[in-house]
């Protein structure tokens, strides 16, 4: 498995007069291995963006090393720069143009055979209103847009950040569709987003920044597998009797509403048989499995008391957790 | 060369081009309306009475001087008190005059071709340099702003190329659009100028002189046009050009030139642009210099102007827009473009 996208220890920092220095990206690694869709997620100014700039030569980087398809960026970018397809942060483009004529120009400039743009605004679902101006044209309509124009190049890369941003429900589905059928001919994908269900249903490995460090990187299960904590969800008549039985037991249990939240037990037939030997009957039994979001909150240290208000900056890895990153990727295990 | 056709698309849709040239073309069409309709081509009877006017105010300028010659070397008896004499006769003397009374100028209401292509052309080439100004800054002031660059940079992750194509571009453009221009409008006028009113004495002296600051115009204005271009795009912004141009002329040509005079600095012209952009386009220009002529006797004459010519002129725009453009490069390259 070849590497598509390899960063490492690279580090970013802005500097204005009025704001002083700001570090966006802080000694952050990357890898993303040919045919993988590659989830990359963090809060709002965790340096994604700032990453992908840096990767696709637009700001400079003050240090780390950078690789796309097998050549160093930026130095040699502009050897392989045909083949990457790449939308950073919701691009603008020239409201006065068309659709169909902001496409046809980047075509050639890149040397991109006219016909491909009737085939990507078909793609995108922008056929019949592609010689609109694109100032007249929604959100989303701009979003799929950039998506065409990251498509035009029939790239082995695609970079997508935050595509889905501004899509209807229909989109977002599309949008997903389009990934999965780009991944099966081949392409590798690095989407960034903030829908954390929606990469969890598309995405194959997930790299989590906070505060510029990768805080988590592997393969979608293997880092949800991290998280699990072997907790069951239990529901029996008698709540607080099934606690105090449990304990005695030896396992963890709380009452959590009108069910029980059971832990310290990988075996989940050892509840129904300490509940079953004193005659409470387990109505049912659910493993708490890890979602996305909880392990995304949780290793971002986003997830905290909802009646204050969090800050953008207040995510970051929690204290003492700078270390302790999980990296389960396994090299060669993909399916 | 495919970057450099997306390039022209680019460039001829913005709407603020589109928009100075129906300018130019509307005070095109409004200048030659109102000269053909102000102008007649003169009967036989107007220019032999224009002739002769031409002759007489030759005739009379030439007396006075010998008059005032004669009272010089008093021949003539200071008596005449009516007419005034200057000290120094050489000042009135015809033959050091830049031009003298020509039957073109007593026939009003006649376009003359001869006497009215320089005008019209400073003033084509004063449209023609605000125009490359302008459309050299909003071109790419817009495209940074926008996000049309970073676009082609994903396409092209070459920023000198790309910046290199935006520039040949416009100087490409603005050349062929100024040639084209500056012709037809001087063709037009000069049709005017054959069918009603005066053709005048065009002899190969004349179309000389007429292309030398027709070429010093087109030059301008590709300086200018770069000018704007590499002032935008250090200051990321359309607007940093209009206003570093605003500022030179507030602090600069306005201000210092106050306190120069007011220190009485030597040669405060010496300092202006402005003064090397008119001596490069009429190819000299003239400048009063008060210490010239200190410690001259009284009574000689003594002229107390020093000259700017093309050349030193041309040097003092070339090195400031070269400046310009290779810093404007240079910031490019490392910039982080967001
Ligand atoms: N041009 C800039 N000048 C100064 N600071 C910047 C600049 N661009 C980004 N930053 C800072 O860098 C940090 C990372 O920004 P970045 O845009 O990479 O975040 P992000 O992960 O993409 O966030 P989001 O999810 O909101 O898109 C932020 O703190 C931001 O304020
Ligand atoms: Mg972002």
């Amino acid at each position: 498995m070849s590497a598509v996208i390899e960063i490492e220890g690279l580090r970013k920092t802005f500097h204005s007069l009025r704001n002083g220095r700001r570090v966006a990206v802080d000694g952050f690694d990357l890898l993303v291995e040919a045919g993988q869709i590659h989830g990359f997620l963090g809060p709002n100014g965790s340096g994604k963006t700032t990453t992908l700039r840096a990767l696709l030569g637009l700001v400079r980087a003050d240090s780390g090393r950078m690789s796309v398809l097998g050549e160093p960026s930026p130095q040699l970018l502009p050897r392989v720069a045909g083949r990457i397809g790449a939308i950073v942060e919701s691009p603008q483009f020239f409201g006065n143009f068309t659709g169909y004529r902001t496409l046809r120009l980047l075509a050639r400039a890149g040397g991109v055979p006219i016909a491909r743009v009737d085939e990507v605004l078909d793609t995108v679902g922008l056929r019949d209103r592609g010689d609109e101006r694109v100032k007249g044209y929604s959100l989303g309509m701009k979003q799929r847009l950039a998506v065409a124009s990251a498509l035009l190049k029939d790239p082995q890369l695609l970079i997508l950040d935050e595509p889905a941003n501004g899509l209807d429900p229909a989109g977002i589905r599309e949008m997903r569709d389009l990934m999965r059928s780009l991944a099966a001919a081949g392409v590798t994908v690095l989407v960034s987003s903030h829908i954390l269900g929606e990469i969890q249903l598309i995405c194959d490995h997930v790299t989590i920044i906070s505060r510029g460090r990768r805080v988590a990187t592997g393969r979608v299960d293997e880092v949800l597998a991290g998280y699990d904590r072997h907790e069951f969800l239990v529901r029996v008549a008698e709540p607080e009797r099934a606690v105090e039985l449990l304990h005695e037991a030896e396992l963890t249990a709380s009452v959590d509403g009108e069910a029980l939240v059971v832990g310290g037990v990988t075996d989940p037939t050892v509840i129904s048989r300490v509940l079953g030997e004193q005659g409470l009957w387990v109505g049912e039994l659910t493993p708490l499995r890890p979602d996305l979001e909880s392990v995304f909150l949780e290793l971002t240290g986003a997830g905290g008391h909802p009646s204050v208000p969090r800050q953008v900056d207040d995510s970051g890895p929690l204290p003492g957790a700078g270390d302790a990153e999980i990296d389960l990727d396994v090299r060669g295990v993909d399916a | 060369m495919n970057l450099v056709r997306a390039e022209v698309e680019r460039l001829s849709a913005r709407r603020f081009v589109q928009l100075m040239v129906v300018l130019l073309v509307l005070a095109f069409g409004v200048t030659a309306a109102t000269t053909l309709a102000g102008s007649h081509k003169p009967s036989a009877e107007e220019l032999s009475s224009a002739r002769s006017q031409a002759a007489e105010a030759r005739q009379s300028m030439e007396n006075t001087f010998q008059q005032c010659l004669a009272r010089q070397n008093g021949a003539l008896p200071p008596t005449d008190s009516e007419q005034y004499f200057p000290s120094d006769c050489s000042e009135i003397d015809p033959t050091l005059r830049d031009r003298l009374p020509i039957a073109a100028d007593f026939l009003p209401g006649v376009f003359s071709f001869a006497q009215q292509a320089r005008p019209l052309l400073y003033f084509l080439i004063a449209f023609l340099v605000l125009f490359g100004f302008l459309v050299g800054a909003s071109y790419i002031g817009a495209d940074l702003n926008s996000g049309g660059v970073v676009n082609l940079l994903l396409w092209r992750p070459r920023r000198m190329t790309v910046l290199g194509a935006k520039l040949g571009t416009l100087l490409g453009a603005v050349l062929g659009l100024a040639v084209v221009a500056s012709v037809v409008y001087l063709a037009t006028f000069w049709v005017i100028g054959q069918t009603a009113g005066l053709g005048g004495p065009l002899g190969g002296d004349f179309w000389r002189s007429l292309g030398a600051v027709h070429g010093r115009g087109l030059v301008l204005v590709l300086l200018a046009s770069a000018l704007g271009f590499a002032i935008a795009t250090l200051g990321r912004h359309t607007s940093a050009a209009l206003g570093a141009v605003a500022a030179y002329a507030v602090v600069w040509e306005l201000g210092a030139r106050l306190v120069l005079e007011i220190v009485d600095a030597r040669r405060p012209d010496q300092l202006m642009l402005s003064s090397y952009i008119g001596a490069w386009l009429s190819g000299e220009a003239r400048f009063y210099d008060s210490r010239l002529c200190t410690g001259t006797e009284t009574g000689m004459y003594c002229e107390g102007f020093y000259s700017l010519t093309w050349a030193p002129s041309l040097v003092v725009l070339l090195v400031l827009t070269g400046a310009l453009t290779a810093a404007a490069f240079a910031v490019f390259r490392r910039r982080d473009l967001i």
